[in-house]
C-alpha cells in the first residue's frame, strides 16, 4: 500500500492510496462550508445545497444523474457537516473514471434546480417532526445547543425558519462561496493506479478556480449548567459534555484512550458499572470528538425514569473517580483495542479515503499507520493523569430529557464552589 | 490467493465452513445458530434474545468481566444479534489473535447461565424494550409483523414484551438452550486471513465435546389474509405505515427476481417510490423490501410522512405497488448494477463475507461463490419477474398504520 499526495496549481489537494488486495475504490471530496457557515437567517441552507447537488449536473438532469450513478453501481452520498461538505462514493474499481466525471459535474456544474427546492424543504421540515419522536437523538441536539458557542451550537439539521427562508439565490451564493478549490481535498483509495488517477483529476479539476470564504471563529463556551426538558417517553435520556483536548494538541491520544477506558466499548468502566453490574440501562457510552477548534468528552445513558437518578449518580461517580485510579491493565486493553481497529480499518477503501481526507483537513498532511501507532504507544499512566488534570470532567454541562428532573449537585456544573 | 470455500462437519454435528484469503488484514469468525423468536413457545417469548445477552455473562471458566476484558485485550470488533430466526455471534480480529478469539467465542457459546447474572441482565433487557418503545418505526414493524403472520411463528417478537421477559425463569432459559444450541443446529464460519486446517483442528479442540439432540423447526407456509390495523401513540409527530404481502422465502427460486423488483420499486434512491414520494417532498422516507425468511417470506413497503399527508402518500405508494411491471430494460439493468456493486463491496471485507456465507448456509445448506451469484443476478429477465409475480401476486396487501393518538 502506498499513499501519494499532490497539490494542483489551484490549491486542491489530491491524495491517492493504492490498495492491491481489494476490488473496489472509494472517494471523499471535502470542501469547507456547512451548518456553521450558514447565514444567520438561513441556518440549514447548506443541507439544501447538499441535497440539490444530486439533482442534476453538467449534461445530466436530476433523473439522468441518478441513473448514471445507479447504472455504474456507484453508491454515493453528499453529506453536510458542521464545517464541511463531504461528497463520497464507493464503487467497483473499474468505474473510477465514471465516478470522477460525475463528481466533478456535481462540484463544478450543479444545476441547483429551482423546482426541487420546495420538495427538499418539505422533507427537511419533516425531519424536525421526526426528531421530536426520537428522544435520544433530540437530547444530543439540545445539549449541543447549550454547550457550544454560536454558531457551533447549531443543530445538524438546521433550523425550520432558516430552511423555509432559503431560496435559490441563497443556495447559489453559498455554492459560489464554498465550492472552491483552494481548500478542497479529494481523497481516493482502492484498486487504482495513482498516476492515471492524478492525470484524470488534473484534467477534470485543474481549471477550477477561486477561493473559499473563512470558517467562523470558535468563541467562548457558555457557562456549564444543568438543563432539563420535560417529555413523556419510555426512557429518560441523560447526556453530559465537558471540554477536552483538540485534535492537533499534545495529549490527543490520551483523550482517545481515556474515552475508551471510560466507556467506548464493552470493557469500559461505564459499561461495566452502569450496565453490567447494576443493569441500569441498555445503552451507555463515552465519546471523544475533536477538531482544530475544540475537543469534547461526552457521555450518554438512556434508562427508565424510576432508575434515572441512580444512573446519573453512578455515571457522575465514575467520572469523578477516574483521576488516580486508571490501571496499567485498563490502559493496555484500550491501547490494543484502538490499535487493532486502526489496523483493521486499513483494509477498507472507504475507511482509508475518509481517514486520509480527515487527516489532511485537520493537519495538512496524512499520518501514516506507524505514526499513529507510535502516538498511541507513547501514552503512559503518567500522561493519562496529566490529561485528567488538564481536562477534568468537571465542571460539565448536563442535560436530561424525560418525565422527571433529576438532582444534580451544583458543583458538578461548576456552581456554588 | 483465495483458498475458496471449504466445509466439514465434526462428529457431534457442528458444521464448519470457511473461505480463506491471505491478502486480508483481518479475520472474521462467527457462530450462526439457527434459532430465534420463531422457535420460542408463547410463554418463553424473548428468551432467544435474552440468551444471546447471557452468552457474554460468564462461562464455567470465565466471569462476565473476564469476557469483556478478553474481548478488549484481543482488540476484537465483536458483537451478536438475534432475529426472528437466527442468533449470530461474531468478531473480527487481526490474524495473530484469531486462535484466542476462536477459543473465547467457543467458550462463550457454552454459558454458565448464572442466576445472579440472569437477574441483573433481565433489567438490561427490560431497558432495551423501553428504548425501542421510543422508536416509532420499530414499534410499528414489530406489531405489524406479529399481526400479519398471525398464528405463524415467523411474526414472533424478538425482544418479547415487558411482561413475558419479566416472567422468564432461569430454568426456562436453560431448557431453551439445551433444546436449541445443539451442535447440529450451529454453523461455525470463518473468512479472511486464516489457515483452514488449524481452524478445523481448533474447532475440534474447543467444540468437539459439545453434545445435543436433533433440532427441528416447523416451516409451514402461513395463511394469507388481507388485514388492516391502526396503532396509536401519544405525542407522536410523524405518521408511519407499512404494507405487507406474501413474498419469497429464503429458499424459493424467485428470490432474485423479487429482490430486483423490490430495488426497482423502492430502493432508497432512483426507485419508483423515490421519484414519486421522496423527490416530490411528500414523504420523509419510503422503501420496499423483499423480506426472505425460512420457508416463508413477505414483500413490504414502508412510508413515513406528516399525518395530514398520509392518505395521499399511501395512495401513491399503493399505485406504484399495483403496477409492478411498469419498468424498462434499462431500469432492470440499473437495479442489477446496484445489487451487484453492493455484493462486491460488502463481500470484499471479511466481516461482510462472513455474514453472507454463514446465513446462506443456515438457510440453504449451500455456498455460492460471489461470481456465481453475480452471474445469476445478471441473467434475470423480465419474463422471470413476470413468472415470479404469477406466484406472488402482490395483490392482497395488509395495511398497518401508526398515528398520533
Amino acid at each position: 500500500m502506498a499513499i501519494h499526495q499532490r497539490q494542483l496549481s489551484n490549491g486542491m489537494c489530491v491524495i491517492v492510496e493504492e490498495m492491491d488486495h481489494v476490488e473496489s475504490a472509494s472517494y471523499d471530496l471535502v470542501v469547507p462550508g456547512g451548518i456553521i457557515c450558514d447565514e444567520q437567517s438561513h441556518v440549514g441552507a447548506s443541507i439544501l445545497l447538499g441535497e440539490l447537488l444530486g439533482k442534476g449536473a453538467g449534461e445530466l438532469d436530476s433523473r439522468a444523474l441518478s441513473e448514471a450513478f445507479d447504472g455504474a453501481g456507484i453508491r454515493h452520498g453528499e453529506g453536510v457537516g458542521m464545517d464541511r461538505f463531504t461528497l463520497s462514493g464507493s464503487l467497483v474499481a473499474n468505474k473510477i473514471d465514471r465516478a470522477l466525471e460525475l463528481l466533478v459535474s456535481m462540484v463544478r456544474r450543479p444545476h441547483l434546480p429551482e423546482e426541487d427546492i420546495e420538495p427538499i424543504q418539505s422533507i427537511l421540515l419533516q425531519d424536525f417532526e421526526a426528531l421530536k419522536d426520537s428522544p435520544a437523538r433530540r437530547s444530543m441536539v439540545e445539549l449541543s445547543k447549550r454547550f457550544y458557542p454560536a454558531p457551533y451550537n447549531r443543530a445538524s439539521l438546521g433550523e425550520p425558519e432558516g430552511i423555509r427562508a432559503t431560496n435559490r439565490a441563497v443556495i447559489e451564493r453559498m455554492h459560489a462561496n464554498w465550492f472552491r478549490p483552494n481548500c478542497a481535498i479529494l481523497s481516493i483509495a482502492g484498486k487504482i493506479d495513482a498516476l492515471r488517477v492524478f492525470a484524470m483529476v488534473e484534467e477534470l479539476f485543474g481549471s477550477w478556480q477561486g477561493k473559499t470564504a473563512e470558517l467562523p471563529v470558535f468563541g467562548a463556551r457558555p457557562q456549564p449548567d444543568y438543563f432539563h426538558i420535560s417529555e413523556q417517553s419510555a426512557q429518560s435520556q441523560i447526556v453530559l459534555a465537558a471540554p477536552s483536548v483538540r485534535f492537533s494538541d499534545e495529549l490527543y491520544y490520551e483523550g482517545k484512550l481515556v474515552a475508551s477506558i471510560l466507556g467506548a466499548s464493552m470493557f469500559g468502566r461505564l459499561f461495566v458499572e452502569v450496565r453490567e453490574k447494576r443493569g441500569l440501562c441498555y445503552s451507555v457510552y463515552a465519546r471523544h470528538s475533536s477538531s482544530n477548534n475544540y475537543g469534547t468528552m461526552s457521555a450518554y445513558v438512556g434508562t427508565t425514569p424510576e432508575r434515572a437518578q441512580e444512573s446519573m449518580d453512578v455515571l457522575l461517580g465514575e467520572l469523578s473517580r477516574l483521576p488516580g485510579t486508571v490501571t496499567q491493565d485498563e490502559l493496555e486493553r484500550s491501547r490494543t483495542n484502538l490499535k487493532a481497529s486502526l489496523v483493521m480499518g486499513e483494509e477498507s477503501p472507504a475507511s482509508r479515503a475518509g481517514s486520509n481526507a480527515s487527516d489532511w483537513w485537520l493537519l495538512k498532511r496524512v499520518r501514516g499507520l506507524a505514526e499513529i501507532q507510535a502516538g498511541i504507544d507513547a501514552v503512559s499512566l503518567d500522561s493519562i493523569e496529566e490529561f485528567l488534570r488538564r481536562y477534568p470532567f468537571a465542571p460539565c454541562s448536563v442535560l436530561t430529557l424525560g418525565s422527571t428532573e433529576l438532582n444534580v449537585l451544583p458543583r458538578v456544573v461548576g456552581k456554588g464552589v | 490467493m483465495k483458498s475458496g470455500y471449504k466445509k466439514t462437519k465434526l462428529s457431534n454435528g457442528l458444521t464448519i465452513i470457511g473461505e480463506s484469503n491471505p491478502s486480508n488484514v483481518s479475520t472474521a469468525i462467527g457462530f450462526f445458530v439457527k434459532t430465534g423468536a420463531r422457535d420460542e413457545t408463547p410463554n418463553e417469548s424473548g428468551v432467544s434474545h435474552f440468551l444471546e445477552h447471557m452468552m457474554f455473562k460468564g462461562t464455567t471458566r470465565r466471569s462476565a468481566l473476564d469476557i469483556n476484558f478478553a474481548l478488549g485485550s484481543l482488540g476484537a470488533q465483536a458483537n451478536a444479534f438475534t432475529s426472528e430466526e437466527n442468533t449470530v455471534y461474531y468478531a473480527a480480529v487481526i490474524p495473530e489473535r484469531f486462535v484466542e478469539m476462536q477459543e473465547l467465542l467457543s467458550d462463550m457459546l457454552r454459558p454458565a447461565l448464572d442466576p445472579h447474572e440472569f437477574n441483573t441482565e433481565k433489567k438490561v433487557i427490560l431497558e432495551e424494550i423501553a428504548l425501542y418503545q421510543d422508536r416509532p418505526q420499530f414499534f410499528l414493524f414489530e406489531n405489524a409483523f406479529k399481526d400479519y403472520f398471525g398464528e405463524h411463528p415467523a411474526g414472533n417478537s424478538v425482544l418479547g414484551s415487558h411482561e413475558s421477559v419479566s416472567a422468564l425463569t432461569h430454568e426456562q432459559m436453560r431448557d431453551y438452550f439445551t433444546r436449541r444450541y445443539s451442535p447440529a443446529n450451529v454453523v461455525l464460519a470463518a473468512t479472511g486471513n486464516f489457515s483452514w486446517d488449524s481452524f478445523v483442528a481448533d474447532a475440534e479442540r474447543f467444540c468437539g465435546s459439545w453434545r445435543g439432540e436433533t433440532v427441528s423447526r416447523t416451516c409451514s407456509r402461513y395463511s394469507r389474509a388481507s388485514k388492516s390495523r391502526t396503532f396509536k401513540k401519544q405525542n407522536l409527530n410523524q405518521a408511519h405505515a407499512v404494507l405487507i404481502a406474501e413474498g419469497t422465502s429464503a429458499q424459493d427460486s424467485e428470490r432474485y427476481p423479487m429482490a430486483l423488483l423490490a430495488t426497482m420499486l423502492g430502493d432508497s434512491s432512483g426507485s419508483r417510490m423515490y421519484w414519486e414520494l421522496i423527490d416530490t417532498g411528500l414523504a420523509e422516507s419510503a422503501g420496499v423490501d423483499s423480506d426472505e425468511r425460512d420457508g416463508a417470506g413477505c414483500f413490504s413497503a414502508y412510508v413515513s410522512t406528516s399525518p395530514d399527508r398520509l392518505e395521499q402518500v399511501l395512495e401513491i405508494a399503493k399505485g406504484v405497488l399495483a403496477s409492478p411491471l411498469e419498468f424498462t430494460e434499462q431500469d432492470l439493468d440499473r437495479a442489477k448494477s446496484k445489487i451487484i456493486a453492493r455484493i462486491v463491496l460488502d463481500g470484499e471485507l471479511p466481516m461482510g463475507r462472513l455474514m453472507a456465507l454463514g446465513l446462506e448456509w443456515t438457510y440453504r445448506k449451500e455456498s455460492t461463490p460471489l461470481a456465481v451469484v453475480i452471474e445469476r443476478i445478471r441473467e434475470v429477465t423480465r419474463a422471470e419477474i413476470e413468472a415470479a409475480l404469477h406466484r406472488f401476486t402482490l395483490s392482497a396487501w395488509s395495511e398497518y398504520l401508526l398515528l398520533p393518538g
